[in-house]
């Protein structure tokens, strides 16, 4: 958005000019302005005009909006280790900041840190910014860093990332502005993984998260758990820019139609995640724009291996041919989803695998694949429930599609409260839903390997287990998105668990918020919007 | 009232008379809404046009048309379909249910009231403590100690409506129980059940009838609460309730889909309670 | 005897509330899960959930730290959230007023109108404006709660722009805010809470009209309003107080839907975060707030029942 009229004005002109558009000038004094600065009439009219509508999309200062998202409750932190809602990643995005954060292609910026540098990828050494201060008026230095990444491997922090930090395996200052992170083992993607959001920075020492004391471009005003937060505007944020806005109050609407309703009516600003069924209305009501974002979070059917009837192999692929992705696509999320291929990684990652061949909906080869299985005629459960996204629905679908071809599917809807722990991964065949992970690896990693903490289909390949290390070395990218690509075409045959589509999110926000973009890391611009939205007019 | 329904003074006979006749069509209509749902629930299965999961348009919240009676829900599956399979888990469940708590409140409201003592006094307060666990709280506990069928679906919501029933049965029968012809047929040496049968649950029928048409309504309403949690009715079915609540989004188009089930709600739940207001009395005396 | 009456309740309410404790303690162990297990959600691998229970001295007996919450209950201190290390008291504070506040003004509202529907349906039973009383009761509280807030919303939040669609409970500085910020969720309110009122005066007292020693006063020429409120009614109060008190229970912890979609922040959201997440401390002190909350309404109930009937006063 930045104005490319530069080379045309030196500075100084350019700053006059955009503070006088700014205070309300007209276009005969701005006229007036570039002709005393020696530039021809019908010059000056062109590159005017280019800057007018320029600065109607440059950021603005000021204002405060309310923002709603869709899960808040008495776990609602400021502890970046325990996030674990949409809603906790909005505010500690805007109160901290990590050392890295993850651009639009996932590939990580130097935020706090200036550099990373490795030889080996086992040991990193990590330059940090310097003159970054806290909230509270102390300075950012190394310290924080230690700190900040040591809390996650303590068991009794409760770190939501604690199986990604056990491969830190020391982390010590440096020097002034210096630390040194050791691995246990080789990993490129270190920079990648510090940017995501359990790994932002806090103040050495913290214990106590009833408020947040980062160096993120908002202060944390006020914060009652389940209830909401007002993050006010940071003067000293060490990035120049933003943020633009004064004030952003943020709570939870649990209820679509309500936050659907609070949008319309003009009481919030910004909404996250839209029924697709609602998209409707809301561009019927004119003054809101939709912001969609297909990040790669997925609800995936989970077959268990090691147990009957995922046991049988041709069970297993049949059930996968029976899932009518293109039905699903359109039936249930009205379009916005991507049909995926029983596969983790998303069509956005550098390491997409797109020769896979698409596994069709093929109810005819299903039923001969069922046939060898000697599973038909028997009722097979199958455990859905609304904590996994839409898994009802699509549970529906499966079991239409299952009628047609003689297999008798029951579906077990069982409550949200509890899921987690008492069915997922425990069930013979159930529902998963996964959030978007920034690299292969980590998804690989969390769900697919022998010892993935949680390996949905109970899947177990040595073969798997040794390409993906071997990925993890290598750095040649090439080399290692033939491997990646390998894997997932491993996962995609042999692994027990149907991917059908990759949800897309929609959040939908007033038209007069400005300055959101889809981000590959989740919706409401990769959570992180309170720093990069303005208010216009 | 056995004893003086054939003495209705004249003030009553007025307030009674205007719309005597009306009383009988009101109360018919009525009646016919009741049985032609009560049918519908019964032979559902080969009234619907469609499966009750199956997908049969692209479109979603349509109106209706001639293919789809009531349009389409919001998947694209057919209204009618849906409300006509569930009409057998809202009619059933609630009638079930409600008559369980019911039978259950007033029977040992009506001891307690009688009795008096301490057995009224541990009766009522551990009614109190049943009534002050969360609804939410016991359902999730029912899911995870029993596990989720019909029967239980049935269970749970007696259980979670009788301690209502209790109070206002209880509070009618001490009034009842302190009036001369209570006190004359204890004193004539009549038995206890007797007294609750002849005596004071006769004179105590009418808003226990009323009380049993509204918790009706509330179970209607809380099925679907507990179906949404996972109790009971299973995925393709759903009871009304939960046909509206899955098409809520489609009310700010007005769609059918979300219009018709509450309708559908609307006409039984009115229907049971006026049909309750407009029992011919001598009916209503001898109901028990 | 009313004295006699209250301290006994007294007495036993301490007792009931005891038993619902247990109760509920009995209810959250059953649940499948542990709150070390929901907080880390998916990131609940056995290493990490193990060390989060030591942390979270979960590794006790749940008996043991269910003697300690009583201990602390009984000075006074709830103890603190498992979840968020927050003061259950800091937590429960605002949004009780909160509660209280809404509950308040919603039985200020409905009451009074339930009360008049009631006694006037019972006065011209049967006319067309009983008939029509029946029919709107029933009808309204036949429609699901979340609809009739939704559209609500639709109509007087999205359309008109009369009120908002979020209760903020902190804008509200003057009656004319309160007004404002309160008139959709207590007018949803009080569809389902005046429905049983209306029901069951109505009923009660065309019971009572029935009986013999207000037929006699009919008799001896006491009009029809006059037989209802001076005859009647004393005698229906017991069915209609009772009737009043279950309605108004609801208002402290079935609101849940209505804090839902009004963003109000409330008690009954607090309890149903507190069940998701198993954090014991703050489902029993919920859970005791809501009892309390419910026997002092069914103790006020019984008491005007017996001062409402000579008969019983007197006993």
């Amino acid at each position: 958005m930045k104005p490319d009229f530069d080379k045309i004005l030196r500075p100084a002109d350019t700053a006059r000019i955009e503070s006088a558009i700014r205070h309300g000038a007209t276009r005969r004094e701005l006229l007036g302005m570039l002709l005393a600065g020696g530039m021809g009439a019908a010059m000056a009219g062109t590159v005017l005009g280019s800057a007018t509508k320029a600065y109607a999309d440059t950021p603005k200062k000021g204002g405060s909006i309310r923002a709603a998202g869709y899960s808040s409750g008495t776990t609602d932190t400021l502890d970046p280790a325990k996030q674990s809602l949409s809603t906790d990643y909005v505010r500690c995005t805007s109160f901290y900041n990590g050392l890295t954060s993850l651009d639009d292609k996932l590939s990580p910026q130097m935020d706090l840190a200036e550099s990373f540098d490795t030889k080996d990828s086992v040991t990193w050494t990590v330059k940090l910014r310097k003159g970054v201060t806290f909230h509270d008026g102390s300075t950012f230095g190394p310290d924080d860093v230690v700190y900040s990444l040591n809390r996650h491997k303590d068991p009794a922090v409760g770190s939501k990332a604690k199986s990604l930090a056990d491969q830190i395996g020391e982390v010590k200052k440096s020097g002034d502005n210096e630390v040194t992170i050791v691995l246990t083992g080789p990993n490129a993607d270190l920079p990648v993984i510090l940017g995501t959001f359990h790994f932002l920075i806090v103040k050495a020492g913290t214990t106590d998260f009833t408020t947040a004391n980062g160096t993120g471009a908002f202060k944390c005003k006020e914060f009652q758990p389940g209830v909401h937060s007002v993050a006010v505007r940071n003067e000293n944020y060490w990035k120049g820019t933003g943020p633009y806005l004064d004030q952003v109050e943020f709570f939870a609407i649990a209820d679509e139609n309500a936050r659907v309703n609070a949008l319309l009516s003009g009481d919030v600003a910004l909404i996250g995640s839209v029924n697709p069924r609602s998209t409707q209305l809301i561009k019927q009501a004119g003054s809101f724009d939709l912001l969609t974002t297909t990040a790669g979070n997925y609800t995936d059917l989970n077959m268990r291996l090691d147990t009957a009837p995922g046991s049988d192999p041709n069970f297993v692929e049949a059930i996968k041919l029976l899932l009518d992705r293109e039905q699903i696509k359109t039936a249930i999320y009205r379009g916005y989803a991507e049909v995926a291929n029983d596969q983790p990684v998303p069509p956005t990652n550098r390491f997409y695998n797109a020769d896979l061949p698409q596994r069709p909906y093929d109810p005819d080869k299903a039923k001969s694949l069922l046939a060898k299985s000697s599973l038909a005629g028997t009722r097979i459960p199958v455990v859905a429930s609304t904590a996994a996204d839409q898994s009802i629905d699509m549970a529906v679908l499966l079991q239409q599609s299952a009628a047609q071809i003689g297999l008798d599917l029951d579906i077990q809807k069982v409550p949200a409260d509890g899921y987690w722990s008492n069915y997922w991964l425990k069930a013979p065949i159930c529902f998963g839903n996964i959030n978007p992970r920034p690299t292969a690896d980590i998804l690989f990693s969390l769900l697919y390997t022998s010892n993935a903490p949680w390996n949905e289909s109970h899947w177990k390949s040595e073969r798997f287990d040794k390409i993906l290390v071997e990925a993890r070395k290598e750095r040649d990218d090439a080399k290692r998105k033939e491997m990646y690509g390998e894997l997932q075409k491993m996962a995609h045959e042999e692994s027990g668990v149907a991917i059908p589509v990759f949800i897309s999110n929609i959040d939908a926000h007033s038209s007069k918020l400005k300055g959101l973009k889809p981000m590959a890391t989740g919706g409401m611009m990769g959570f992180a919007f309170s720093e990069n939205v303005w208010l216009e007019g | 009232m056995t004893k003086h329904t054939d003495t209705i003074p004249e003030t009553r006979r007025r307030m009674l008379g205007a719309g005597s006749l009306t009383i009988s069509v009101v109360g018919a209509m009525c009646f016919c809404i009741i049985l032609f749902w009560v049918v519908i629930a019964l032979i559902g299965p080969w009234l619907a046009p469609y499966p009750i999961g199956k997908i049969v348009s692209m479109d979603v919240f349509t109106s209706p048309s001639r293919d789809y009676l009531l349009g389409t829900d919001y998947l694209g599956r057919d209204m009618m379909s849906r409300i006509i399979l569930g009409a057998r888990y809202t009619v059933g469940v609630s009638i079930a249910a409600a008559f369980i708590a019911c039978t259950i409140g007033v029977a040992l409201g009506m001891i307690s009231a009688v009795l008096g003592g301490w057995f009224d006094t541990i009766v009522s307060r551990g009614i109190d403590a049943l009534i002050a666990i969360p609804h939410l709280m016991f359902g999730l506990v029912i899911i995870a100690a029993i596990g989720s069928s019909l029967p239980v679906l049935v269970g749970t919501l007696a259980f979670l409506y009788f301690p209502g029933s209790f109070r206002i049965a209880r509070a009618l029968a001490v009034n009842i129980n302190e009036l001369d012809f209570v006190q004359v047929a204890k004193a004539r040496g009549e038995g206890f059940f007797y007294t609750v049968r002849e005596e004071i649950l006769p004179n105590m029928i009418g808003p226990v009838l009323a009380d049993f048409g509204l918790r009706f309504v509330f179970i209607v309403l809380l099925l679907s609460g507990l179906s949404f949690l996972g109790l009971g009715v299973q995925p393709p079915n759903a009871d009304w309730g939960a046909l509206v609540r899955e098409n809520v989004s489609g009310l700010a188009y007005g769609a059918p889909a979300v219009i018709m089930p509450s309708l559908a709600i609307a006409s039984l739940t009115i229907s049971v309670n006026l049909a309750i207001d407009n029992l011919p009395r001598r009916l209503r005396d001898r109901l028990p | 005897m009313i004295t006699r009456m209250i301290l006994t309740r007294l007495g036993v309410a301490v007792l009931t509330l005891l038993i619902v404790s247990v109760v509920v303690f009995v209810a959250t162990n059953m649940l499948p899960g542990d709150v070390a297990q929901i907080v880390l959600g998916q990131a609940a691998t056995p290493e990490a959930v193990a060390g989060l229970r030591k942390a979270m001295h979960l590794d006790q007996p749940a008996v043991f730290r269910y003697i300690i919450w009583l201990g602390g209950m009984m000075t006074g201190n709830p103890g603190t959230s498992l979840v968020n290390d927050i003061p259950i008291v800091t937590l429960i504070g605002g949004r009780l007023h909160n509660t209280l506040l809404l509950a308040g003004v919603t039985a200020a509202f409905s009451v009074p109108i339930a009360l008049a529907l009631g006694i006037t349906a019972a006065m011209w039973r049967n006319t067309l404006y009983d008939r029509l009383v029946s029919f709107a009761t029933i009808a309204v509280v036949s429609v699901p709660e979340f609809m009739v807030a939704t559209i609500a919303v639709l109509i007087f939040a999205v359309r008109l722009h009369w009120f908002p669609a979020l209760s903020f409970a902190n804008d509200v500085h003057s009656l004319g805010e309160l007004l404002r910020v309160f008139a959709m969720p207590v007018i949803s309110l009080s569809f389902v809470v005046s429905a049983q009122m209306i029901r069951m005066t109505r009923a009660a007292l065309i019971d009572t009209l029935g009986q013999p020693f207000v037929e006699m006063a009919t008799l001896k020429g006491a009009g029809r309003v006059r037989a209802v409120l001076t005859h009647a009614l004393p005698n229906a109060i017991g069915p209609i107080v009772n009737a009043v008190a279950l309605s108004l229970s609801y208002l402290l912890g079935g609101v849940i839907i209505v804090e839902t979609i009004f963003n109000y922040p409330g008690i009954a959201k607090l309890m149903v975060d507190g069940v998701a997440t198993r954090d014991m401390p703050l489902i029993q002190t919920c859970a005791m707030i809501f009892c309390l909350g419910y026997l002092a309404l069914v103790t006020v109930a019984d008491i005007c029942a017996i001062l409402a009937n000579p008969r019983l006063r007197y006993k």
